[in-house]
């Protein structure tokens, strides 16, 4: 008896693109797509009821978006590996994706050739991404910027600390001046020694880590 | 002369009648205090002209009957004489004449320029009108140049991208069908492939160019870092962009003029400043968020040329439409400084 087929379940709203994935996958003696969907709350009750080993998904579906399903499948499904399939920059999407616990991130553009590939090497245990990605990251490891990492954040003055966790709760920082009750001077200046402290070089790279931080710390 | 006319114009009827005959007494009274010997009927015209130009035809026929008899009523009383009663007679009407022939000018002169104050207010009308209507249609033409480009952007992007990924999946299946028959020609299938992938990545930068901030709230400060990051290598000047704190924009179509205002101005600082150091800044404050793009270039001279004016004009219709306050102007250090500032309220804030 052959060993069981790796069951795969697609979530993407092109149906074209659904159609020849699945195409391609099922040309593989050990995969099997197991189901499709469009949009994200289809996807989530179809991920339950056939339990994938892995889910491509697409970050903008039909309805819902793909990091939320993304997030929703590691609460809910932790056994699913996800693979994210994108025709957004991975610049400015796959850390995030990744970050939500998808364990591969691909752009549409390199999928043919990729796709398969990627699902054997999360399969194996390992994250994928682009090359050229691998070497952002890797200088952002070198700067010492990635990630900004507790005992960075701890050196944090009680008000940085203050303005980080505000921000990162998605206020603007004109709000974060009138909670806080301090001019937006002061909230500056609180940005400017945040940004020196967790070494970050600009004003949206401050913001995405204050989210990524308040998302880590909800309680704080 | 022309602001005593203005005047007198503002006064009432009844005023002006009442000036034209205490005009035509007081004259007579001096008329009959330098005796009959003096002619005084030049004088006369004063309140003559007053009643043709303010109070029309008749009322002017009037005022000339009045002033000839008047005046000859005057100079009878000092005693003038004449050889034969004919004599006075004779003078009276030519005076008459005469005064009826200025008071004949007058009135059509004074239809005359009526009509054409009229006429030039009339002009004006129609040109302000067709201004303001050539303002509107600069706007409508920017929003659909707008929408068209995001529209078309997106089709790119969410459409043919798609649609080509699709393309590829087909051709790798193909691809690998062929290697399993151990076909050579499965070579071919693959760079198939790929011509269809850098198909994939041309129309990405297509849609990029149509519809350059991401629909995230902080779309605009990554869009313009990016810029900055292009236009420094494609022009090779040094293009930066400085934000202080975290400015979101919640609304995608104010991000997307923030954007195009700032791409229009590091493009014409470069192309007509030639400038070698531009910068650009997103910042916020308590009432406002303000996108400042200043260069080192040659500064705005002080008459544009007719192509200038255009980018210029359709930065500001950019700012009205978002409702923000525009100016460019030369900065103080020679270069141009282009800033666009949102009020508070405007800048859509959104309550997590």
């Amino acid at each position: 008896m052959n060993k069981p087929k790796t069951k795969i379940y697609l979530v993407d709203d092109h149906p074209l693109v659904r159609e020849w994935l699945t195409n391609l996958i099922h040309q593989q003696f050990d995969l099997v797509v197991c189901g499709e969907s469009e949009d994200a709350p289809h996807a989530l009750r179809e991920i339950a009821a056939t339990a994938p080993d892995v889910a491509i998904v697409d970050i903008s579906l039909k309805s819902g978006s793909g990091i939320e399903l993304i997030k929703n499948l590691k609460a809910m499904q932790p056994d699913v590996v996800v693979i994210v399939l994108s025709m957004h920059d991975e610049r400015l999407y796959a850390e995030r994706a990744l970050r939500a616990g998808a364990r591969g991130y691909i752009m549409k553009s390199e999928t043919a050739k990729k796709v398969v590939m990627v699902i054997r090497q999360v399969l194996a245990g390992k994250i994928y991404m682009s090359e050229s990605l691998a070497a952002v990251f890797a200088e952002k490891f070198v700067d010492g910027r990635l990630p900004a990492s507790g005992s960075l954040v701890e050196q944090l003055s009680d008000r940085e600390l203050e303005t980080f966790q505000l921000l990162g709760k998605g206020y603007e920082t004109r709000q974060v001046a009138e909670m806080m009750n301090v001019s937006m001077k002061t909230v500056q200046a609180h940005c400017a020694h945040i940004k020196e402290k967790l070494k970050l070089t600009n004003a949206a790279e401050l913001l995405r880590e204050a989210v990524r931080w308040q998302e880590n710390n909800p309680a704080s | 002369m022309l602001q005593i006319v203005k005047q007198l114009e503002n006064r009432s009827r009844a005023a002006l009648i009442t000036l034209a005959l205490l005009l035509v007494v007081l004259i007579g009274a001096v008329d009959y205090l330098t005796g009959f010997e003096t002619s005084f009927s030049i004088f006369y015209l004063l309140a003559i002209g007053l009643a043709a130009w303010f109070l029309g035809r008749g009322f002017a026929i009037f005022i000339s009957i009045l002033s000839v008899v008047v005046s000859l009523a005057g100079d009878l009383a000092r005693g003038a004489h004449f050889s034969s009663s004919f004599v006075p007679t004779w003078n009276a009407l030519i005076l008459l004449t005469f005064y009826l022939v200025i008071v004949w000018l007058l009135t059509r002169l004074r239809v005359f320029y009526q009509q054409l104050e009229a006429q030039v207010r009339q002009r004006t009308a129609a040109l302000t009108d067709e201004m303001a209507e050539r303002e509107r249609l600069e706007c409508e033409l920017l929003e659909i140049s707008e929408r068209e480009q995001h529209r078309i952007g997106q089709d790119l992007h969410d459409g043919l991208c798609q649609h080509l990924t699709g393309a590829t999946l087909a051709g790798q299946v193909l691809e690998e069908k062929l290697e399993a028959l151990h076909l050579p020609v499965a070579a071919d299938a693959s760079r198939v492939v790929e011509i269809i992938e850098e198909g994939i990545n041309l129309s990405r930068k297509l849609a990029k160019g149509l519809y350059p901030v991401e629909i995230e709230a902080d779309g605009l400060m990554l869009a313009l870092e990016e810029f900055a990051i292009t236009s420094s290598k494609l022009f090779k000047v040094s293009c930066r962009f400085e934000c202080d704190l975290p400015v979101l924009i919640y609304d995608s179509a104010t991000a997307g003029h923030l954007y195009r205002i700032a791409q229009e101005a590091v493009g014409n600082a470069i192309k007509h400043g030639k400038a070698k150091n531009i910068l650009i800044r997103l910042d916020a404050s308590e009432d406002n968020t303000v996108l400042s793009v200043k260069d080192d270039g040659t500064g705005l001279p002080d008459v544009l040329p007719k192509n200038r004016g255009m980018g210029l004009r359709i930065m500001a219709h950019r700012s009205a439409m978002i409702g923000g306050l525009f100016n460019a102007r030369r900065d103080e250090t020679g270069g141009t400084l282009v800033t666009c500032e949102l009020r508070a309220k405007s800048s859509s804030e959104k309550t997590p």
